[in-house]
């Protein structure tokens, strides 16, 4: 008999949390061959599983080495599910995002992160990879109109270049169309302050409540 | 009592007349534009050549900023002997790297070592030897990057971290093959003569691995290049960045002599959990950057007062930190040396 759509549901969750990325792929197909709905698949399912492990990161049960490989399995279920998507639910606007190690560092694992997460969460993300030139944030935010710019960095000789970014948004005339959130192992919330940034967060999963709040999304 | 006969004792657990203040170069970086004007030399030349080297590590000492000299100015030597591609930075920007040599540890055997003394590595051996003929009193510190930070500067980071779980076998290989590079270039650091060997791990944290992971793969091959170096040192440093909170267990089993922190542990914290250990650390390197000479005397006494045996930065100087800022550590610990004895 087949499986409810519960039932699946709940395998694709326990796939991601997991860290199946092979059998996640054969839960996603079933799914799909039952004919239920996608978007729940993706949103109760894949998503879910990713929800569930950031609690656990949260809890110190999970760690960075962890959750990239629930992502793996997430995305493995994506690449199955996305292409079935009705036009109508894959249309919806979302909340547009750039991210980026700012110049001079290539430390990306934290940025990679936080990526997933926001990904996750519903925003559309820009990732401009590691060394990335300072104008760069600000040139493609304005080209895409992003709502946040996120800018991370492990070193303390590169941080300053976050104050850059924010000084040139402001040259610009253009410093309060966008959201700035910061992070990293040598910044702060004073550093925060300082700069005028609009949010400082010391880890992935605070980082992503906090962009749902600067972007007004629940 | 020199700097050198200071810096043993306290390696030793011996009593010392107050805490020495040193800056080990490599991740954590000394050098600041402020002082490159000083002495005339300057980045990224200095990277590359070992007479600039020296000078430059030795300026910092005779500015009264720390009580050692230290080589070299990054953390991408090692790395780029393994075959990463690495740009030299600017007066500003360390040098980083900007390619991976792999992708997959599953190749690890197809990378190449150039050798010790090759490329930039033979610089800062030369480096170390001009300022051992120096016949200084200040410990020479010769700096290494970390197995895990060499590792993940060699092959993609996000591939390598999944490697841990996903591919044991060869994470295992590849380390092992890290480590006897960074062994290697250590001892030949010390036959140069280097004093100290110190140590940066930062992107073997316990927030990225977790505790279980930490000591399979950071702590063991760790303890793998400490015990593989030769006897003829004063003493070797370990620094780590990141919370502590989840690991100080695993992290009291790693052989070096002293144990270094950044600015997210707090002093006291560390000392209450590893009551046996010496520890270094932990000066902001923000309030070093932006704060005044009051606040940072401030917290140096704090530092001091909260356990720390050794007074350093935090974390690499940022290199617009005003000179006035760092030479406030040392003469704070000058200052209550001659308060104490009066």
């Amino acid at each position: 008999m087949a499986k409810s759509k519960e039932e699946l549901l709940e395998q694709l969750s326990d796939c991601v949390l997991e860290m199946e990325e092979e059998d996640v792929v054969d839960v996603a197909t079933e799914y799909l061959e039952a004919g239920y709905p996608v978007l729940d698949g993706i949103m109760e399912g894949l998503v879910d599983g990713m929800n569930r492990a950031s609690v656990l990161y949260d809890e110190e049960e999970y760690f960075v080495t962890d959750l990239l490989l629930c992502s793996d399995a997430m995305y493995a279920g994506l690449d199955i599910l996305k292409p079935h998507l009705p036009a109508d639910d894959s249309a919806q606007e979302k909340p547009k995002a750039i991210i980026g190690v700012v110049e001079g560092d290539t430390h990306d694992i934290g940025k990679n992160l936080v990526k997933i997460m926001m990904d996750t969460a519903g925003f559309e993300m820009y990732d401009l990879g590691r060394d990335v030139p300072l104008d760069a944030f600000v040139d493609k935010a304005v080209e895409v109109g992003a709502t946040l710019i996120c800018m991370s960095t492990l070193m303390t000789t590169t941080m300053g270049g976050m104050k850059t970014v924010i000084d040139m948004l402001k040259e610009r005339g253009i410093r309060d169309r966008f959201k700035v959130m910061i992070g990293g192992s040598p910044i702060s919330q004073k550093y925060c302050d300082e700069i005028g940034a609009d949010c400082y967060t010391g880890n992935a999963v605070d980082a992503v409540k906090a962009a749902k709040k600067l972007a007004g999304i629940a | 009592m020199t700097e050198k006969e200071r810096l043993g004792k306290v390696f030793r657990h011996e009593a010392v007349d107050r805490q020495p203040c040193i800056c080990p170069g490599g991740m954590m970086n000394m050098i600041t534009t402020d002082l490159m004007a000083q002495c005339g030399v300057t980045w990224p030349g200095a990277h590359t050549d070992a007479k600039m080297m020296a000078d430059l590590a030795l300026a910092s000492y005779e500015n009264g900023c720390f009580e050692n000299v230290g080589v070299p100015f990054c953390m991408t030597v090692e790395a780029e002997n393994l075959g990463a591609e690495v740009t030299m930075g600017s007066d500003v920007f360390e040098p980083h790297v900007t390619g991976y040599a792999m992708d997959s540890v599953l190749d690890w055997e197809k990378l190449e070592a150039k050798g010790i003394h090759s490329g930039r590595s033979q610089v800062v051996l030369d480096a170390i030897r001009i300022l051992k003929e120096k016949d200084l009193d200040v410990p020479i510190i010769g700096n290494i990057t970390g197995p895990i930070s060499t590792a993940s500067s060699v092959i993609e980071p996000t591939a390598f971290y999944k490697s841990l779980r996903r591919h044991k076998k060869e994470a295992h290989e590849f380390m092992t093959f890290v480590t006897e590079h960074l062994i290697d270039f250590a001892r030949a650091q010390i036959e140069a003569g280097a004093d100290v060997i110190a140590i940066s791990d930062p992107s073997g944290t316990g927030e990225i691995l977790g505790p279980k992971f930490f000591e399979e793969y950071a702590v063991k091959y760790l303890n793998m290049l400490l015990d593989g170096l030769q006897d003829e040192k004063l003493g070797t440093i370990v620094h780590i960045c990141g919370q502590m909170k989840s690991v100080y267990g695993q992290i009291d089993m790693v052989h070096s002599d002293v144990l270094s922190f950044d600015s997210v542990v707090p002093m006291r914290e560390a000392r209450k959990n590893l009551p046996d250990r010496v520890l270094m650390g932990n000066v902001s390197t923000y309030t070093l950057e932006f704060g005044k000479p009051e606040k940072v005397a401030e917290l140096t006494k704090t530092c001091a007062g909260n356990g720390s045996d050794i007074i350093s930065p935090a974390c690499g100087l940022g290199t617009r930190s005003p000179m006035k800022n760092i030479q406030a550590m040392l003469k704070t610990l000058k200052e209550n040396e001659v308060a104490a004895d009066a």
